[in-house]
């Protein structure tokens, strides 16, 4: 991995690990202001209800109590945006109103004695029960949302069909194709017709959403946690019906979102209000069940899939039906993603997909790693191997008939991708992996175990663009940095930063990096999601770097004479390439750029810069160089994240227990910009994928429409003895044409490629048997080997 | 001191749980109470000469009435024993005891009642409006029964029905060798069937204990005799019992 | 709805003998809590799922802690951590079955301070009655666990009366499997229960797992050498390698004349509110060769009785191979 970089693909202490390695890093939870209250939630008991009525004069009596908050008290949202406060809870443990007191005791105690009187309503734990004739609607307002409310039954036969795993019949509100689906069935030489399930699981934020908020005159300033910093502040604004500028948002670090905290959720506001209320600061410090409850889960997915394969091992055609579980709020991107998935990651010839997005009452859903890629990685890379046994093909063989190229297409409109070499992963992989020695024994039997040998791949989209970067010089030589980013935990704040570094060749004991906490200047950045961050914000951070480069160029010339083209940059100096004792120190050039004023020192800035970035340029206005840009760069297509893995397991009949014996993940993402970052995405991401298809847990009671899982133990996330103790990693390394540094990110893919490749060594190691379920669990394998009934109907969901 | 309890729903909603099984005690000591009091006023008022049990048997009860009337009684005991020694803090196995002596009481009484409706002469156990008059008027002397056992009857059998039926709902939320249970009984209705079946249990100790009491006592102990072997004798007949009203048959042996 | 995690206020002793604890505990009867190493405790009490008005904390009390041979077999305070059962030479040479279960016991940190006393008498993990919810076990008078559409993959197969809920520990297996003895402090007295009897379901009593009341203080757990440095076997099956409950355990000793089992006790746990003895088997057992075909011949009586739930028939199965596995030298 040696390059001719100074700091892409090199290793760096990113600022935020001294925090994190002596716990003086501060989450939201840690803050402390004079005077400040705490605040606890009332949340339903029932999972579809109505208020009727809340009695609180008990608790507003109690010494200590300072006041309620209700939905009364915040704005109301249409249906099914997510309010912050409701009168109509869809969910068990959905937030009805906040109680303040001197102290969290107190206000705990003032909950008990706060009489609510709710009105039950017809509630729905399953998406089927909701599509079966007369079936009840999880929202007053409709039971689907293709993108807006409406309502959806089938007929009992429609039903009946779906529930049995044949072909379904029921009407789907989304669909979209291309090519000639018929004629690819009719040209494959084996079809393969699956109905499968994925569970929803929670999020399982380690850190709970705790939210501090206060007000300094019209200012509110709010510690969260978020995965994303510079993205929040819009929204979170509106969310306060005050001006972006009114808003100081702090997120330095943020304990695990995972999807579940990409932007402003509802709580995020709720101190806000209730501190205006009290005109006292409010902490509202959300407890680990709570976290269960209002921290979100994966979208659930019931379907039925045929995929025909010519004698190849192409794939010809892909028929995709998706009924999602939405829980009770707006979301449902995860079909039309997991289309999307196998539309790349096979490229097949025609390709339908049709969706069902039902609302059910249980906790709401939200993007989670790879949302929909990851469940149908699960699903579809089974089924390919399945496809590669009739076909008497090899496994990683079939994944490399229909890896994508850069002339990939995708999606509905088969638009083209910036670069892919998903080959060259699959072989490095296979390679490192020993594949062809190691594929011999799978499926070999030693006393009660199994072995289990397979290959799973990911696909996320890995890049945006059209987000601002904005770097400074300042007179004493220092280049800051600053990040709009998040730091959710894969250190792409930094990293992503010294991209501009690199350009700037500027070294990191010099470089300053600000983030965390909008009043430091923080340009306008995307989401802290969708493995983008890598990608998007290299570029950014490259377009301010290359701006400050060519002011400073500018400068030179001014200063020193001759054409900014005249001048280089080497060893934090400009000097003129003709005659390098016409030079300038960095610190010199802030200096004379202070001096010149206007664009130079950020006191005039680009009309195209976000909002956010034009208040963060006059925040740091005739403080040094500024170099400030929003990115343009072209991009061709979708920057695909891709990866690989590899696994060997050995799964024992008798228990129905496996262990994970090897693992070997492959990132294919372009340049390699932080190694460990890219091993801590890839093995973290593999540990996630173990626990999708094995072992984490989403149960609801249909009765009652109680969760099973409000605690980690309940909710069974991998442990340190349910992964293996040496996890591998590697990476194509190949630059992607349209990032100036190559790369792409990789954090969504490196979930799904586990995933698969534990789902594929399940099956490996049962004969080829398909649960097409996730997650498999011991029950299901010992009733699978006992020839007993799985305890779950074939297409329920919320069952583990 | 609360009549019933209340626990919360699935959904946190009150509902009924159960009688407060703090009124055992007080039942028990009211009962005591009453004996106490009916003691100490019978010690007062002089006693009757009692009739002779000697002389001809006239036929009271019959052997089927004899072994029902016993087969409810050993069954309502052990039932409210293993109903109510849990309660108080004596752990054994007693559900499975318990629904069996429910079904043979439930049998009895059914067998009971179809044999007094249909078979017997239903009328005896009826109050009867000159039935009232029985303790107002000196030497009125009733029928078959007096009212004061017509009411102990009465109040017995609402109390057992209750118990009994309430009794028949709860055991099919349970396991049993016929069925597995159902345990779907809406909260509160099962609510009101805790409640129902403690408050006719609490009843039933109470009267149990009274009727057990009057069948000891000295003057009434010949009709526990006769509920033990069948006859009275003409004297303590025609001290109690008005021929006009009841006309018991002689029996086979004297 | 139940969300806490906010300790309540509560009253707090710190005995330093046995005698005074115990005296505390009657005094207050149901409403004192005995706190050992906390692990099952504050879950409830932060919950606010249950409301006692004090705790009786047993750390300061000195004789009930550790380890010690006896003349007649090995006596563990009850008050001995997870930790320390775990890594005991002593414990390992004669009852490595113990030593097995304490090992699977959660995760490091809970063994760290989890205690045995607090191992066997915690109580169930019934997803419901965890909840808060006022179920059968919890006083009230219905069972959401074994409903027509309840959630009960974790529940029992075996005695289930009225309550579903199973026994979550996985040292009583291992004690009763051993014939341990369990030394209780009742009123200025020592009671001797063993351990097999120690624990009790819900037809006896719906809302205790033990014989355990107030004012009672298991003060030891005293295993004899009866079945010291015998043949043995332990297995924990659960979803997750650490910090998860058995779906389903057992535990074995077998005394072997000439490869041939004269006598043998064998447990599986998490499938009844109390530890299973597989007396069937047991009995079987007697006289044949420990080896496969034994074990293929009386695996089947183990889930003899069983009584299935929505959920939980896969228990069947996987009894009967750890019970094959345990027969397997």
């Amino acid at each position: 991995m040696s390059n001719e970089y100074l700091h892409i693909g090199k290793n760096f202490v990113p600022p935020d690990i001294y925090g994190k390695v002596t716990g003086k890093a501060r989450y939201a939870e840690d803050y402390s202001v004079d005077g400040m209250v705490y605040a606890r939630l009332f949340t339903s008991p029932m999972p579809h209800a109505r208020v009727r009525n809340i009695d609180a004069s008990a608790a507003l009596a109690m010494d200590g109590v300072l006041g309620i908050l209700t939905a009364d008290d915040v704005p109301a949202v249409e249906a099914p945006n997510a309010a912050i406060l409701t009168n109509e809870p869809v969910y068990v443990g959905d937030p009805i109103l906040a109680v303040a007191a001197v102290d969290e005791k107190t206000a705990e105690n003032a909950l008990k004695k706060i009489k609510v009187d709710l009105e039950p309503l017809p509630f729905v734990v399953d998406p089927l029960a909701s599509l079966k004739p007369n079936g009840p609607s999880a929202r007053t307002e409709g039971n689907v949302y293709p993108s807006e409310m409406q309502n959806l039954q089938w007929s009992a036969e429609d039903l009946n069909r779906f529930q049995q795993g044949e072909e379904p019949t029921g009407a789907a509100p989304t669909e979209w194709s291309y090519g000639d689906l018929e004629a690819g069935f009719d040209n494959a030489a084996v079809v393969i017709e699956e109905s499968f399930v994925t569970t929803g699981y929670a999020h399982m934020s380690m850190e709970p959403r705790s939210v501090l908020s206060y007000w300094r005159g019209n200012k509110c300033y709010v510690h969260g946690s978020t995965q994303s910093q510079s993205f929040v502040v819009p929204f979170l604004a509106g969310m306060l019906g005050i001006e972006q500028g009114d808003l100081v948002y702090i997120s330095e670090y943020c304990g695990g979102g995972f999807g579940s905290k990409i932007s402003a959720y509802p709580v995020l506001g709720l101190p806000g209000y209730f501190a205006k209320k009290l005109n006292r600061p409010v902490m509202l410090r959300i407890t680990r069940e709570e976290e269960y409850y209002i921290g979100s889960a994966r979208v659930g997915f019931q379907g039925w899939m045929k995929a025909g394969f010519a004698e190849d091992g192409r794939v010809t055609a892909v028929d995709l039906y998706i009924v999602q579980d939405l829980g009770p709020r707006r979301t449902g991107g995860d079909a039309s993603s997991a289309g999307g998935a196998i539309s790349i990651l096979y490229q097949p010839q025609a390709m339908r997909l049709r969706d069902v997005p039902v609302f059910t009452n249980t906790t709401p859903r939200g993007a989670q790693r790879g949302p929909g890629q990851n469940q149908i990685a699960a699903i579809f890379e089974p089924m390919l191997d399945k496809a590669a046994r009739e076909l008497n093909l090899d496994r990683l063989a079939i994944r490399r008939i229909n890896a994508p190229d850069s002339s990939a297409t995708l999606n509905a409109d088969q638009g083209p991708v910036t670069s892919a070499y998903m080959d060259d992963a699959l072989a490095l992989g296979g390679e490192l992996f020993k594949w062809s020695e190691r594929v011999q024994r799978s499926g070999q039997r030693r006393g009660s175990k199994v072995t289990g040998v397979a290959v799973g791949q990911g696909y996320h989209s890995a890049g945006a663009s059209g987000f601002d970067g904005l770097v400074r010089i300042t007179p004493d030589g220092k280049l800051h940095l600053h990040s709009g980013v998040g730091n959710l935990g894969t250190y792409s704040y930094a990293s992503t930063t010294r991209a501009a570094a690199e350009l700037l060749k500027c070294s990191w004991d010099n470089c300053v990096v600000h983030h965390g906490n909008s009043s430091l200047h923080l340009p306008w950045s995307s989401y802290q999601a969708g493995s983008n961050t890598m990608f998007t914000h290299t570029r950014a951070n490259h377009v301010a770097a290359m701006d400050l480069l060519t002011k400073m160029k500018d400068i030179a010339a001014q200063t020193l004479g001759g054409d900014a083209a005249d001048y280089d940059i080497a060893d934090e100096r400009v000097f003129k390439a003709s005659d390098n004792t016409r030079s300038m120190s960095y610190a010199e050039v802030a200096a004379k750029a202070i001096e010149l004023g206007g664009a130079y020192s950020g006191e005039s800035y680009p009309e195209d810069i976000h909002e956010v970035t034009q208040r963060a340029v006059t925040g740091i206005a005739g403080s040094g160089l500024v170099g400030v840009a929003k990115d343009k760069l072209p991009k061709r297509g979708t920057a695909p994240g891709l990866a690989v893995a590899f696994c060997e397991i050995e799964l024992d009949l008798e228990t129905g227990k496996h262990q994970i014996i090897d693992y070997l993940a492959v990132g294919e993402c372009g340049t390699i910009v932080h190694p460990q970052g890219l091993a801590g995405q890839l093995r973290g991401g593999a540990v996630w994928g173990f626990g999708m298809a094995s072992l984490e847990r989403h149960v609801y009671d249909p009765q009652n429409g109680l969760p099973a899982n409000v605690g980690y133990y309940q909710t069974k996330p991998p442990t340190y003895l349910d992964v293996p103790s040496h996890m591998g990693w590697a990476a194509v390394d190949k630059a992607d044409p349209d990032s100036p540094v190559g790369a792409r990110g990789i954090g969504e893919p490196a979930m799904g490629c586990a995933t698969a490749a534990v789902m594929c060594a399940l099956s490996e190691a049962l004969d080829g048997h398909l649960f097409n379920r996730t997650p498999v669990t011991p029950d299901m394998i010992i009733n699978h080997i006992s020839d007993g009934p799985q305890a779950a109907s074939l297409m329920a969901i919320n069952t583990f | 001191m609360e009549i019933v309890t209340v626990r919360e729903d699935v959904w946190g909603r009150e509902v009924l749980l159960g009688v407060s099984w703090d009124w055992l005690w007080v039942i028990l000591a009211l009962t005591f109470a009453a004996i106490v009091v009916h003691l100490l006023i019978m010690a007062v008022l002089r006693k009757q000469p009692r009739p002779s049990a000697a002389g001809k048997r006239l036929t009271r009860h019959d052997n089927f009435d004899r072994s029902f009337h016993w087969i409810m009684a050993i069954s309502t005991l052990v039932l409210l024993f293993t109903g109510v020694l849990p309660i108080i803090g004596y752990d054994f196995n007693w559900l499975t005891i318990h629904w069996i002596a429910g079904l043979v009481l439930t049998g009895a009484v059914l067998l009971h009642v179809i044999r007094a409706v249909f078979f017997q002469d239903f009328g005896s156990m009826v109050v009867a409006p000159k039935d009232l008059k029985e303790p107002f008027e000196k030497g009125r002397k009733p029928g078959k029964y007096s009212l004061a056992q017509k009411g102990m009857h009465h109040a017995m059998t609402l109390l057992v029905l209750v118990v009994i039926g309430t009794g028949l709902v709860l055991f099919l939320q349970i396991d049993t060798p016929w069925w597995d249970r159902p345990n779907s009984l809406a909260e509160s209705t099962l609510g009101w069937m805790f409640v129902l079946h403690g408050v006719s249990t609490l009843g039933l100790v109470g009267l149990t204990a009274l009727h057990v009491y009057f069948a000891l006592r000295p003057e009434k102990r010949f009709y526990t005799r006769s509920m033990i072997s069948g006859w009275i004798s003409e004297d303590e007949f025609s001290a109690n019992h008005d021929p006009a009203r009841w006309m018991p048959d002689e029996t086979a042996r004297s | 709805m139940a969300a806490h995690d906010v300790m309540p206020d509560i009253e707090l002793f710190q005995p330093i003998t046995v005698e005074d604890a115990s005296a505390i505990a009657a005094r207050l009867d149901g409403a004192g809590w005995i706190l050992a190493g906390g692990q099952d405790t504050y879950g409830w009490l932060k919950d606010r799922a249950k409301h006692p008005g004090a705790m009786i904390d047993l750390a300061a009390i000195e004789g009930i802690n550790g380890i010690n041979a006896t003349a007649s077999g090995i006596s563990i305070g009850a008050m001995t951590t997870l930790r320390d059962v775990m890594r005991d030479p002593l414990i390992a040479e004669k009852f490595p079955i113990l030593t097995q279960a304490a090992g699977r016991v959660a995760s490091p940190q809970i063994r760290n301070q989890g205690t045995l006393g607090g191992n066997v008498a915690q109580d169930t993990r019934c997803w419901y009655y965890r909840r808060g919810l006022s179920c059968y076990r919890a006083g009230g008078n219905i069972c959401y666990a074994d409903s027509p559409e309840g959630m009960n993959r974790e529940h029992a197969l075996f005695g289930a009366s009225r309550c579903v809920a199973v026994s979550p520990s996985d040292t009583a297996t291992a004690l009763v499997a051993v014939d341990a003895t369990m030394v209780i402090h009742r009123e200025g007295r020592e009671k001797r229960v063993p351990a097999e009897q120690f624990f009790i379901g819900p037809a006896i009593n719906i809302t205790h797992m033990t014989v355990l009341r107030p004012g009672d203080i298991l003060t030891h757990v005293e295993i004899p050498n009866t079945w010291a440095n015998t043949e043995s076997y332990f297995e924990k099956v659960a979803d997750r390698d650490v910090w998860d409950f058995a779906l389903v355990s057992i535990a074995a000793v077998m005394k072997t004349s000439g490869g041939v089992i004269d006598d043998a006790r064998i447990v599986c746990g998490a499938v009844e509110c109390v530890p299973r003895r597989l007396r069937s088997v047991e009995q079987a057992l007697r006289g044949k060769p420990r080896n496969e075909q034994t074990a293929d011949a009386v695996a089947g009586l183990a889930s003899g009785g069983a009584r299935t739930l929505n959920h939980n028939q896969f228990k069947v199965p996987l009894m009967e191979n750890l019970v094959r596995r345990a027969l397997r030298t």
